[in-house]
């Protein structure tokens, strides 16, 4: 019966469309976007205005008026319009006896209700970049459509960070051996490190005071979560937590595309995202268009997939068999497996809903 | 809207790691459990599509069993219906996979509509963004704010009873007005009113031109009554709605069951309410579910349904939350072997990353039943109160991958044990398919269909367990016991304190049990029974190990957790690790850093 796993994408070479949204909460302003237009990485394709809180200021209360329909008359502002910091709201008299109520917030004017007025607070500005070189597909009013071409590494969690770098294995002695540069002349400085083995808080404060631009590595301890979200750079784990094994394919292919720029999107995993951590390697294709990364196929013999679950977690290798029937495996639990050949010629069972497809 | 003349029924759960399937068909003049399959749920992106999850299953199904379900040539999923064997005649669907429901309460007391409109508000899988209330002391501005932050897909107003007080709601629902008037992106969120019947008028004035508003009866008419089905019954179709517009494209699933995609908490709360009302003594069933993403327990009690939902306690997307809100400790405390809290939560965050991955060595497994454990422990506990103290029930029924799929079925029988350490003798039994709840939102229909496939064989039944109340010293002899076979077979065995043994009986075999309690152990104020028992698939359990179940100091507890988990899984020692050669040691690949290595300045 057929059986359908989820699927990383870690390619050489492959044709990549991603959709750029507008955060929810912030309302689109126009760009000069426009299909076909080629853009690079850190080009913003969509702008907005996070919108925060709103006012209510009652203009009979604040100039203590009983007739709320006098208040009202005595309003000055429109609805639609912008309203500075001390900028008169209402007035109540003429001359230096006059009481004015002043606004004391940079906003908007949303709504007048009778004797009320509503004001919105200022917005934070917001951008949006490509995050990948090449042409716009399709522009939409709060989404932007972009495709380009290159090598994809999918990740599996990132600390919410951007850039687009060259990148660079760490040095053979690590993150200690960086830790002795001299970070004014460092080759270092502003590039993305690959580090083959898991993180500890010790490099990451090295690649802070390095002053790198990235970070990529297998793991780190979880408890690491909260201080690497307030770094500025981008990190992120290519297969999780704790002391995890790297994927030999994904330092491979990094390995071959040292020194070149790349999108480094660490956004952070969200079960109903559509985003995913990933590194994105603009290549040339020459003649050849590749071809888009499948997702949702079935398993079946001879396709390359990855084991994501201890003991084998991190290596890959290529289905031989699919059992008809569940097996028990070596805690006890009788699950779907399949034979799975690993690179090293060693086989080993696996659960089905512990290797996803390579797309 | 009946199931009368139906004789085939599919029913469906999307839950957030898995689509089961079960088919349901007239076989003897009885409705049977004929079938099931189950498939990875394919709701979340970059599927984003509930139905291929459901066709999977249901391919799978047509392979096991032979039956041709789908239908290539219409626009509907399944041949309905059912046509020369192959079809069925109807379809149900129930889920709790998708984004939990938000949702801003308003109503007026706290003590009183505001707590009714939380029971109804536990039958459906939803978070609470705000609650808006009489007693409220924030500005207005600081209430439309609340109301807007909090991005609801739906706000339920409750409060009053029937033609009483009035204006104080009316403000409340203008504040309400006026914030979902400031939307300027999005969807404004639908509104469910179940308050003071004689105010749908101005209800529908205020806010009927600006979104979509329900109404259901009042869940609170008078001071002293309360009725939550019927609003509850409301919020299921708000949320087979809210379901549809979600991503995961739940609207094609819905469309293809009469009644839409039922929350399977709906289902189970119907499910123990019939049963409940079936029961000679009104005590109905306790079914705990541990999923992914969420965890619930249930109980009927005076035959009426008592629930507690979680939709932030899970062993799969929520299991970190889950670690955080029971406390890393109480679950390493049910490990038989070291790990430290940080190696829990790294654990727990790659289990979060991965959900539907399941664990492949013995020290994953017992890691991810240990977290079960003290769910289904924090759920029972929070539920006790409501319960009434003393309150026993059988059968205690077990759904989720994680309590159902154990390594073997005794190890399924003592999860439940520990975690929720009934008293007396109780039956144990597994839902492996999501069953009972599919099963309640047909009771709606045909309850004919319920008891019968219930009856029939829809669960597994792991079989009787005799837990003593009271305490014997551990090694001292607790339990006497004599199992006389029909075939002439007799079992003695005594069960020392502090140990449990299952008896090693195949399941349907029927003993006469004789069993004799020592000094401070009694079931149900006994010392002595004597009565004939069907094993079931963890044959017959005698829990001689006390209540409360205490857990013997770090040093020996290894030992006794082995000991317990080797009793339940038939052996008399603990499981074999597995070779070498398939636990590389890690800390081998990557030995430890030395934070003093590094260079780094003062």
């Amino acid at each position: 019966m057929p059986y359908h796993p989820e699927t990383t994408v870690i390619r050489g070479l492959a044709r990549i469309h991603r959709e750029r949204r507008l955060p929810p909460q912030a309302v689109p302003i126009s760009t000069h976007v426009v299909t076909n237009m080629p853009v690079d990485a850190n080009y913003i394709v969509l702008q907005g205005n996070v919108l925060r809180d709103y006012q209510v200021i009652d203009v009979a209360e604040r100039l203590k008026l009983r007739d709320s329909e006098q208040a009202a008359e005595l309003i000055e502002v429109s609805e639609g319009s912008r309203v500075e910091i001390g900028q008169t709201l209402a007035q109540r008299g003429r001359g230096r006896r006059a009481k004015l109520l002043q606004s004391d917030v940079t906003g908007e004017v949303v709504r007048i209700d009778g004797s009320r007025i509503i004001l919105q607070v200022s917005a934070r500005a917001v951008e949006v970049p490509a995050k990948l070189q090449g042409e716009v597909e399709s522009v939409g009013q709060r989404t932007v459509q972009v495709q380009g071409t290159g090598a994809v590494i999918q990740c599996a969690w990132g600390n919410g960070g951007f850039c687009y770098q060259a990148f660079t294995f760490v040095p053979p002695d690590g993150f200690v051996g960086l830790s002795k540069l001299d970070v004014r002349i460092s080759e270092y400085r502003n590039m993305v490190l690959i580090s083959p083995s898991p993180l500890t808080k010790g490099d990451l404060l090295v690649a802070q005071q390095q002053e790198v631009a990235g970070v990529v590595a297998p793991s780190m301890p979880s408890n690491l979560r909260e201080f690497a979200m307030q770094l500025k750079f981008p990190v992120l784990l290519t297969e999780g937590f704790g002391q995890r094994r790297p994927t030999a394919m994904i330092y491979n292919l990094l390995q071959t595309n040292a020194r070149r720029q790349a999108a480094f999107d660490a956004v952070v995993p969200e079960p109903w995202s559509w985003d995913r951590p990933e590194i994105l390697i603009p290549l040339p294709h020459g003649n050849m268009t590749p071809s888009v990364p499948a997702v949702g196929q079935a398993l079946s013999p001879g396709q390359q997939v990855r084991i994501t679950r201890a003991p084998w977690d991190g290596l890959t290798g290529e289905v031989v068999e699919i059992l008809p029937t569940p097996q028990v495996i070596a805690n006890g639990l009788r699950l779907p497996t399949a034979r799975v050949r690993l690179s090293d010629d060693r086989t080993g069972l696996v659960p089905l809903a512990n290797l996803e497809l390579l797309g | 809207m009946s199931l009368q003349n139906v004789h085939s029924l599919l029913i469906t759960d999307i839950g957030s790691v898995h689509t089961r399937l079960m088919l349901i068909d007239l076989v003897e003049g009885q409705f049977r459990l004929i079938g099931s399959s189950r498939a990875p749920t394919t709701a979340e992106p970059p599927l984003a599509n509930a139905g291929l999850g459901l066709e999977h299953a249901v391919q799978s199904m047509t392979e096991t069993i032979g039956r041709r379900l789908l239908d290539p040539d219409t626009q509907q999923l399944f041949s309905m219906p059912e046509m020369s064997g192959e079809g069925v005649d109807e379809f149900l669907a129930t889920g709790s996979a998708g984004r939990p429901m938000r949702v801003c309460l308003v109503g007026l007391t706290p003590e009183l509509s505001l707590a009714s409109a939380r029971r109804v508000l536990a039958g459906s899988y939803n978070t609470i963004t705000d609650v808006i209330s009489a007693d409220d002391i924030r500005s207005e501005a600081e209430m439309i704010n609340a109301v807007l932050r909090g991005e609801p897909d739906l706000v339920l107003i409750v409060g009053g009873t029937d033609d009483g007080a009035d204006e104080i709601l009316l403000d409340l629902v203008d504040r309400v007005r006026t914030a979902l008037t400031l939307i300027r992106r999005g969807t404004i969120p639908t509104v469910l009113y179940a308050g003071n019947k004689a105010l749908k008028r101005q209800i529908h004035n205020r806010l009927g031109a600006l979104t979509k508003v329900v109404y259901a009866r009042n869940v609170r008419p008078s001071l002293h009554e309360e009725r939550i089905f019927p609003v509850q019954t409301e919020l299921a179709l708000v949320y087979d709605d809210y379901l549809g517009k979600s991503p995961g494209d739940f609207a094609a699933v819905g469309r293809q069951s009469r009644v839409g995609v039922v929350p399977t908490i709906q289902g189970y709360i119907n499910s123990v309410r019939y049963l409940s009302q079936i029961a000679p003594d009104g005590t109905g069933p306790l079914i705990v579910d541990v999923g992914s993403a969420n965890s619930v327990i249930l109980a009927g009690v005076r035959r009426a349904p008592h629930f507690n939902v979680h939709t932030d306690l899970g062993v799969g997307h929520n299991i970190v939350h889950a670690v955080e809100a029971v406390g890393p400790r109480n679950v390493l405390r049910w490990l038989p072997f070291e790990l430290s809290e940080d190696a829990l939560w790294d654990y727990a965050c790659n289990k979060a990353l991965r959900p539907g991955t399941v664990p492949a060595t013995p020290e994953e497994l017992q890691i991810e039943q240990a977290v079960a454990r003290e769910i289904v422990r924090r759920l029972a506990d929070e539920s006790r109160p409501a319960w009434g103290s003393g309150q026993t029930f059988s059968p205690i029924i077990a759904a989720g991958a994680t309590l159902t799929e154990a390594q073997h079925p005794g190890i399924s029988a003592l999860l439940l044990l520990d975690a929720l350490q009934p008293r007396g003798m109780v039956e144990l039994r597994l839902d492996p398919h999501n069953l009972i709840s599919g099963l309640g939102v047909a009771a709606y229909l045909n309850p004919l269909i319920t008891v019968q496939a219930l009856e029939t064989g829809g669960l597994i039944n792991l079989g009787t367990a005799f837990c003593p109340d009271g305490h014997v010293r551990g090694g001292r002899d607790a339990l006497s016991i004599q199992l006389r076979l029909d075939d002439g077979k007799v079992i003695n065995r005594t069960v020392r304190g502090g140990e449990i043994w299952m008896a090693p009986i195949l399941p349907g075999v029927t003993a006469r049990l004789t069993l004799r309690l020592r000094s401070g152990l009694t079931i149900d104020g006994k010392r002595r029974l004597k009565l004939r028992v069907t094993a079931g698939a963890a044959g017959i359990i005698f829990d001689a190990r006390g209540r409360p179940l205490t857990l013997a100091r770090p040093k020996d507890r290894a030992a006794q957790l082995l000991r317990w988990q080797a009793a339940m899984s038939g052996q008399d020692q603990a499981p074999a690790r597995p070779a070498a050669d398939m636990q590389p040691g890690l800390d081998d690949l990557y030995p430890a850093k030395q934070e003093d290595e590094y260079a780094l300045p003062s």
